[in-house]
């Protein structure tokens, strides 16, 4: 019972040691923002006249309701990923707003005050086409929903099915639109392509066609965008032909055409009229917008705004518009301009900017953390070391005067901050610049430089999330993978930092390169080489060319190896090198794994190859270590104070295979620990009964992996450590070539109650403090998991040895505790990645974690060792110094009085 | 007497379920795999924030089936439905950022027959059954934050390493007050012991005077001990 209590004490302190987030400490060092994506659809909440609502459907599968006077975001629905999830229409009346998702799969009602769900209903299958809500203005009683085959009526207060008719002649007739005109009918549009449309009018009440019209149309209006404007006007834009198709579905007249001079058309209605806003092009770097009367085609007078492109980002590419009435009746608007690279900037007449939102940043795709430089006169105190010496005079006269210099810029900013004091605390400006950009003491700040899908690139200042630049690269392919990789860091002053990003088609292989400094975004005037061959491989060596660039190897697919930068001096370094650059490459779809040797000529050779039968399992994953990792003790100290050596193999890798038969009883994953150098299989394990997705963290001596298992229904940790035994081969280098024992191999697994989206491992400067694993969770939360709980030497049984080396005994399930998360309630949506970098603190670790929402913060695996806490009493340790003096003063005193006494006595 | 017919009614319950879902038990995830175009059946239920209006929190949350597998949204009057998902057996979880709600396991046979029940992710099998429609209630808020620990006088005082001061402090101002040092016996005597213990009185050793001060007056025997316990500890360096 007493071992018990001693346990339960043990566990106790060892659950309070790890870190969590104190109250206090919310916004201090971290920040979040969140996207919706590419937006599909919007709509200008205009059922009261105050409303600041605009409401967006996008691509990503989100609908939410943004603020028009900040941007901000009211409230969020994230619905599930793929075409199951896809937003088909947004509806709006009143304060509802219908959805239909999926392809047409379900019908959605919500409220858009509070941002809940009014009700759902799921449709018949079937591709859908279009929807619209049949009543007079404020008498909206129904939705209509088109299909490719039939058409159904709701009732807009509770989804429930009216009625449900089959539309004629569907096989030939393409129904494209549905629309009322609220006395009565609804009319579903079709175009035969190239002959003729074609109209049929249902009654409201019982579904039953009152008449079928065809009329025949001279223009094939096949790529048009087409509206339904009040009075049963069809409006149709034709890119093709840049012109305004107009036809009164009553009347059946001929069509209408009225040319534009325009790139972008976006229609909007309010009160009685509905306008066009026609975007055309002024000169290179803005735009200017107009309103036109849909119902006449002219266009109104005072509507000019203007749109300033940034020359960083891309062609505008659709229009939301939101009209109103201004006082004297004429139309105002203010428009949300979406450009290419997904941006929204939401402008106010004459061409005020109300604000922006880089929707881009709502698929990162990859990031990496550079260091800022120095200030400038850091700099000039570090460029003293990098010249060649002159006499000793002038050195120590530079270095006087360096120090000078500094002693200056110490003053100047003490001055700053007088002068600030004094001023009110809202008008000090404490905006972080590219100019005021420099490194901080601890270097904890920053820049993130993220790769988004659609090939935008940011700079952001990890401190206060606020982006510094941004660079649009159009022409990226729509299937693009991204490889960023910093070449140059920093720390090299004259030379500035320098990234490369890879850009590679996933269909071609081909690639492309641009290299950018990442503190200003700028593209660098070095110039990449063309790539005419597709790519399979791109590694970065730790040898650098004389400007301190590291060397890129890419390896094409006739296995010639090509070097960026290839200066002579870097293939000399090269050719020296040869024969220790060791390369793999995966080929999943056959399964096979090879090592590869560099030769002096840039050729390579194959030196070993794995082939996993693809026909009983695939490749998943294949992971190495982190090269910027660094760890620091070599072994464990056990309980009786013996060594247990580390299995520190820097060219290990972690192969994830999958079974390809799904079936449950017969599934399993496997892993393979590999060396990459000589193909030796140090481990094998397979998980049977178990699927994917597997998620993998490999780090140190061990390999963490997660995957689903299917007898138990439930998601299950396990843990690979390696340990070379009691005795290290060769302690001073490790050689794949030279390990003639294998390594003990120690295994553990654990259930985990919940599913995880991703996994990462903290990481820190010298790797002292201990590793905790962050997991991001599908609620949004990361969980930052201490590795100890992942130890396979966790004990069953609890023996005095395993208490002194702290092991906590074994138990199955892993917990989740809230107070571990390290967003507490800033929850990531659909987090997809988390990136973590070194600080210059040993107890920091910087983490971003990325997905819908981007979020960033600090951890302290060990807590803060390192530095005083924040909550440190100053107050507590200054009084207690205090008292201690003047307690010290007064009994020095008496002490005086007493022997003046005892001296008279 | 309460215990067993609490024990009774709890196989009764076991009983029902395994008679009710025979069909389930030919195994425990034979519904797992499904036909693309199987019956797909609706998840329904309801979440209840006590002591919270619905329309204060249903904006921030979401029904997660499997993960991220299905997902529904929670209507304003905190019921909630997951439509178009397969039979199987699944959880289900209600997730806000800002309330904690128990998960619950869902089992669908073929036919369209739902129960609900504990999630026991050890005993995958057990079965506590939960009434369906669901009725999941928020224990509560979620805490995310650790308590600081707060400055108090107690505090400062209990304090060990505090305590350790103060009791010195206070024998050394109060036993010179007990023990009468002006008796000139009583000086001697402490002197005495005082020599002994220190055979070099050049070199005074600090600690070992103060022990002595406090112990001395019970006499000399006890300090002559104590130095001896010492020497086994030297020896073993």
């Amino acid at each position: 019972m007493a071992k018990l209590i001693l346990l339960c004490l043990k566990f106790i302190i060892l659950s309070s040691a790890v870190e969590a987030v104190f109250e206090d400490q919310v916004g201090k060092f971290d920040w979040r923002q969140e996207y919706v994506g590419k937006v599909r659809f919007s709509h200008f909440d205009t059922h009261v006249q105050s409303s600041k609502k605009v409401l967006l459907a996008t691509e990503n599968n989100v609908f939410a309701a943004l603020n028009t006077r900040t941007g901000e975001l009211f409230w969020r629905h994230v619905d599930k990923t793929g075409p199951e999830g896809n937003i088909d229409a947004l509806l709006q009346h009143g304060q509802d707003v219908v959805l239909v998702v999926g392809n047409g799969r379900l019908l959605r009602s919500w409220e858009i005050n509070v941002g809940g769900l009014n009700w759902e209903i799921v449709l018949d299958s079937g591709s859908f086409q279009s929807a619209c809500l049949v009543g007079q203005q404020d008498n909206v009683k129904h939705v209509a929903v088109l299909k490719k085959t039939v058409i159904s009526f709701h009732y807009l207060s509770n989804g429930h099915q009216k009625w449900i008719e089959n539309l004629p002649e569907s096989e030939t007739v393409d129904y494209q639109s549905v629309y009322s005109d609220g006395n009565g009918e609804v009319y579903a549009l079709g175009i035969v392509p190239h002959s003729h449309i074609a109209i049929v009018a249902y009654s409201v009440e019982d579904g039953e066609i009152i008449k079928q019209v065809t009329m025949i149309h001279s223009s094939s209006i096949k790529y048009a965008v087409c509206v339904v404007i009040s009075q049963g006007m069809l409006t149709c834009v034709d890119p093709l032909t840049v012109s305004l198709y107009m036809l009164d579905l009553h009347t059946e007249s001929q069509m209408t055409q009225i040319p534009l001079q325009a790139m972008l058309v976006s229609f909007a209605t309010t009160g009685e009229k509905t306008v066009a806003a026609v975007m055309s092009p002024k000169n290179k770097t803005a735009s200017s917008l107009n309103l036109f009367s849909a119902e006449t085609g002219r266009r109104l007078l005072d509507t000019t705004l203007i749109f300033n492109m940034d020359p960083y980002g891309g062609k505008p590419e659709k229009l939301h518009v939101q009209a109103f009435l201004k006082k004297d009746d004429s139309v105002g608007y203010r428009v949300m301009v979406q450009t290419e690279d997904h941006t929204l900037t939401f402008i106010q007449q004459p061409g005020r900017v109300m604000w922006t939102r880089e929707e881009a940043l709502s698929d990162v795709v990859t990031m990496e953390m550079v260091d800022l430089p120095l200030t400038g006169t850091q700099a000039e105190l570090e460029g003293e070391f990098g010249k060649k010496a002159d006499g000793l005079m002038s050195m120590v006269l530079k270095r006087l005067s360096s120090q000078l210099i500094l002693l200056q810029a110490w003053i100047a900013h003490l001055w700053k901050l007088f002068y600030d004091a004094r001023k009110p605390r809202s008008q000090v400006k404490n905006e972080v610049t590219i100019e005021n950009l420099s490194r901080d003491e601890f270097n904890l700040q920053k820049m993130m430089v993220m790769v988004t899908a659609s090939g935008k690139l940011f700079g952001i200042d990890s401190k206060t999330g606020s982006i510094l630049w941004r660079h649009y690269l159009d022409n990226i392919p729509s299937n693009a993978a991204f490889k960023l990789m910093v070449q140059r860091t920093t720390a090299h002053f004259p030379h500035p930092p320098q990234c490369t990003l890879l850009i590679k088609d996933k269909d071609t292989g081909l690639a492309t390169l641009h290299v950018f400094n990442p503190i200003f975004g700028k593209k660098s005037h070095v110039s990449p080489p063309a790539l005419p061959q597709p790519i399979l491989q791109s590694l970065m060596l730790p040898l650098m060319d004389q400007d301190y660039a590291k060397v890129l190897l890419l390896v094409d697919d006739q296995y010639k190896v090509s070097a960026f930068p290839s200066t002579k001096n870097v293939l000399q370094q090269l050719q020296e090198m040869a024969s220790s650059i060791f390369f793999y490459l995966v080929d999943s779809t056959q399964g096979r794994l090879s090592g590869y040797r560099l030769r002096t000529d840039l050729s390579t050779e194959l030196i070993w190859e794995v082939v996993i039968p693809a026909e009983v399992q695939k490749i998943v994953s294949v992971k190495g270590k982190r090269p910027n990792e660094h760890v620091h003790s070599q072994g464990r100290v056990m309980g009786d104070r013996s060594v247990l050596y580390k299995y520190l193999n820097p060219n290990l890798l972690a192969v994830v295979t999958e079974s390809t038969d799904l079936h449950q009883e017969r599934s399993f994953v496997g892993i393979l620990l590999i060396d990459g150098v000589t193909g030796r299989i140090i481990h094998e394990a397979v998980q049977r009964k178990a699927r994917g997705p597997v998620h993998v963290v490999h780090s140190e001596n061990w390999v963490v992996y997660e995957y689903w298992s299917t007898k138990s229904r439930r998601n299950e940790f396990s843990v690979i450590e390696l340990y070379e035994g009691m005795e290290l081969y060769n302690s001073t280098v490790f050689s794949s070539l030279d390990r003639p024992h294998a390594p003990q191999v120690l295994q553990q697994s654990y259930i985990f109650p919940s599913y995880i989206s991703t996994l990462e491992a903290t990481l820190t400067e010298k790797g002292i403090t201990s590793r905790h694993l962050l997991i991001g969770l599908p609620s949004g939360g990361i969980l930052s998991l201490p590795k100890m709980f992942l130890d396979p030497r966790r004990p069953e049984i609890v023996s005095e040895q395993s208490r002194e080396e702290n092991l906590i005994p074994y138990a199955p399930e892993l917990l989740i505790r809230t107070e571990w998360f390290i967003n507490y309630n800033q929850t990531v949506s659909r987090v997809r990645g988390i990136y973590t970098a070194p600080s210059g603190l040993e107890s920091t670790c910087l983490v971003v974690a990325y997905g819908l929402d981007i979020y960033q913060t600090r951890v302290y695996p060990s807590k803060q060792f390192d530095v005083l806490k924040d909550d440190y009493d100053y107050m507590l340790i200054s009084s207690v110094l205090f008292a201690l003096f003047f307690a010290t003063m007064i009994s020095k005193r008496l002490a005086e009085v007493k022997l003046l006494n005892r001296a008279w006595r | 007497m309460h215990l067993t017919a609490l024990l009774w009614v709890c196989m009764q319950a076991a009983l029902v379920v395994a008679w009710c879902f025979t069909d389930m038990e030919t195994g425990p995830g034979a519904g797992v795999s499904t036909q693309p175009n199987g019956d797909r059946f609706k998840i329904e239920g309801r979440a209840i924030v006590p002591g919270i209006k619905t329309q204060d929190w249903v904006s921030t949350a979401r029904i997660l089936v499997e993960g991220e597998e299905y997902v529904g949204f929670v209507r304003t009057d905190g019921s909630f439905a997951v439509n178009d998902v397969p039979s199987g057996s699944y959880v289900v979880e209600v997730v806000t950022p800002n309330y904690r709600f128990e998960p619950v396991r869902v089992d669908i046979t073929s036919k369209g027959k739902m129960r609900a029940r504990l999630v026991n992710y050890i005993k995958t099998s057990e079965v506590i059954r939960q009434p369906y429609p669901l009725q999941i209630r928020a224990s509560g808020p979620h805490t995310y934050f650790m308590k600081r620990e707060t400055w108090g006088w107690t505090d400062f005082l209990m304090n060990p390493m505090v305590m350790m001061m103060v009791l010195p402090l206070l024998i050394i101002v109060l036993l010179p007050k007990v023990v009468n040092t002006n008796d000139p016996e009583m000086r001697k005597e402490m002197e005495q012991s005082m020599n002994m213990l220190n055979p070099n009185p050049e070199l005074p050793d600090v600690s070992e005077l103060m022990t002595k001060l406090f112990s001395g007056s019970k006499g000399s025997s006890k300090a002559g001990g104590s130095s001896k316990g010492t020497r086994p500890a030297v020896k073993r360096r």
